[in-house]
This record gives C-alpha cells, structure tokens and sequence, in this order.
C-alpha cells in the first residue's frame, strides 16, 4: 500500500509524460498490483469524459450572437454597433450627407421662426391671421398687427 | 491549423476586423466548454469566454507569438474562470493534494469500468451519461474543476498543466488523480444503479 500511494498519481499519465525510470517503476508495480490495475482501469473508464460532456454543452448552445457581441464590445468598425456609437450621432458618422439633407426642412422652419419674430418687433398677440367673409362674393381679409387688409379677388379688379 | 492562426492574428494585428472575428468563430465553442467547467454557470461561463476574447482583443498589439495563439486564448479564458468562481466563493475548504493510503480505498471495485467499458466510439452508455458527468464535475471543488477541464478539454499535458496553473509537476499529478477520484465517487452511485438495472433485465 505505501507502494501505492507513490504510483497511484502516475496512473494517468499520457505516453511520454512521464520520465522512462517512472515509466519502468509503474509498469514493474502495475504487475504485481491488482489494487492498482483495478484503479488505473477506473481512471480510464473515465478518461475523456469530461471533456465530451463539456463540449456536447457548447455544441448544443446557439452561438449565433456570441461573435456579434464580442465585436461590439470591441468596436470593430462595420460590424455590430458598440453602445458609444448607437443613435443619430453614430448614423451621422456613417451617412454624414443623408442626415444633413435630414436637416434641411428643420434648418428652414427654425429660420423662418427668427424671421417673423423679428419682422414682429417684439409684440405679444397672434401677428396674422386669414378670414373668409361670403357676402355675395368671396373675400379673403388677412389680420395683420397693422390692422385689416382685405384682399379683393379679381372680379373687382375687372 | 496553427500557421492559419498565425495568419489571422497577423491581420488582426494590423486592424483586420474579419481575421479576429474569424479567430473568435474557431475557438468560441471551446473556450466556452472551459470556462463552463470552471465556472459551473452556462450565463457567467458565456460572459468569461466573451470577456477573453475582449482581453485578448486589447492585447493583440503585444502577442508576439512565442507561445501558440490558442495557448495564450485559453491561459486568458483560464485565469478569468479561475477568477469569477474565486469572487463568488464566500469561503472553501481547501483540499491537499497530497495522495493517502484512505485515498485508494473504496474505489467502488471496477464497477465504472465495467459498467463504462473502454471503447469511447461505441459506447452509447458514455453518451447517455454526459448530463450525469456534468453534474458530478458541479460537485468538485474549483482546483480540482480546472485542472480536469484544462486536461481534458485543452488536452494539456503535465509539463502545460503545471505552467499554467504555477504549480510542480508533482502536484499536477497528485491533483488529477484526486480529481478523477472524486468524479468516480460522484459518478458511483449512477454506475451502480446502472449495472444492477441491467442485471435484473438479463433473462
């Protein structure tokens, strides 16, 4: 037994793993040890089983997001977006000339705005407004801060 | 297999996104299965082998190729393993690895071996058994986890093993036979159900 305590970790040694004066030692006590053959018979019944289990768990997994992700979280570029990089920010990085032309309508509404404002000179109330009066023909009287205009329509001018 | 690595990881190096996620796509399965063995949890084990590759991402600039691609990926995925089951462990008796004359009894007298057999090609029995052997493994501490997983999944040798885990040769050897043993002792009780179902079905 105290023999067996000094081979038993050799049991599972790959070929070449161990030194050719352990190898010939194990070999001459394996000979004459049924405890120790029996063991070595035990470890390798188990031999690579571990190993099948844990990959037969991985091949079973989907690993269909797994490289999307690590690209992410590297921030590969034309790949899956990092978090950094998500919203308008990052699409105007991509398509700098597609999201100007995006701004054009709002650029536009914000300058009118600055326009009436300061056409306004800093009155309160509304500035402008349509009305359409029928008294037998149609007129159009636009409200304006200075007072009513009344547009005549053409019919008039005749 | 290795010269393509080299070659992946020398266009990766030089800002290649394709050749890393090539690298990724060849070794996510396998670095998972490690990090698994260690960890326990399917959910951590995928966010370790993520975070590897991330680590190994950062430091491509620095691999000068001294050891293999793959050595370097999986001592990354092993030391991030190795350090998430150490933060979860509130405390843990640690074993010896020393071997004692108590450690060869009870060896359950070849029941495994005979009820497994030795022909891993053919053996339906193994197959049938990989969700009991992934259970078994759960019960083993984390020392014992990692050097079996590293045995078995990277297929390291003594020499490796040791480099790896910093320890002496000698203590590989002492560790794996305590880890086998106890996936033995944990895989008994199966085994032995096993082999008394099939003799009460034998006419």
């Amino acid at each position: 037994m105290k023999d067996c305590v000094r081979y038993a970790p050799m049991l599972g040694a790959r070929e070449g793993e161990l030194t050719e004066e352990e190898q010939h030692a194990l070999d001459l006590h394996l000979q004459g040890c049924a405890g120790c053959r029996a063991t070595a018979a035990e470890l390798a019944a188990l031999d690579g089983l571990v190993g099948e289990s844990l990959m037969a768990r991985a091949n079973a997994r989907d690993f269909a997001p797994f490289v999307d992700e690590v690209m992410a979280r590297v921030g590969a570029p034309g790949l899956a977006p990092a978090r950094g990089r998500r919203g308008f920010l990052g699409w105007f990085r991509t398509h700098p000339r597609a999201a100007l032309a995006s701004l054009v309508p709002f650029v536009a509404a914000v300058a009118l705005v600055v326009y009436v404002r300061l056409e306004r000179g800093g009155e309160s109330g509304p500035m402008a407004s349509l009305e359409i009066a029928t008294e037998g023909e149609v007129t159009m009287v636009l409200q304006t801060s200075d007072g009513p205009v009344v547009l005549l329509d053409d019919g008039e001018h005749s | 297999m290795e010269a393509d690595d080299l070659a992946l990881v020398t266009k990766a190096q030089a800002g290649d996104p394709a050749a890393f996620r090539a690298l990724v796509v060849r070794y996510q399965r396998k670095v998972y299965a490690v990090a698994l063995g260690i960890v326990k949890d399917s959910d951590l084990a995928w966010d370790v082998a993520q975070e590897a590759f991330v680590r190994v991402h950062g430091h491509l600039g620095a691999f000068e190729g001294k050891s293999s691609f793959s050595t370097w990926l999986f001592r990354i995925a092993t030391h991030l393993s190795i350090d998430a089951v150490r933060r979860e462990r509130v405390s843990q008796k640690e074993d010896v690895d020393e071997v004692r004359e108590s450690d060869l009894t009870g060896g359950g007298e070849g029941i495994l071996a005979t009820t497994l057999g030795d022909d891993p090609a053919e053996n339906l029995l193994r197959r049938e058994m990989a969700e009991k052997i992934q259970d078994a493994l759960q019960t083993l501490p984390e020392k014992h986890r990692t050097i079996l997983v590293l045995r078995e999944v990277e297929g390291l040798s003594y020499e490796e093993l040791a480099e790896r885990l910093g320890i002496h040769k000698g203590t590989v050897m002492s560790r794996l036979f305590h880890a086998r043993k106890k996936m033995q002792a944990a895989l008994r009780g199966y085994a032995e159900r096993s082999a008394r179902d099939d003799e009460e079905s034998a006419p």
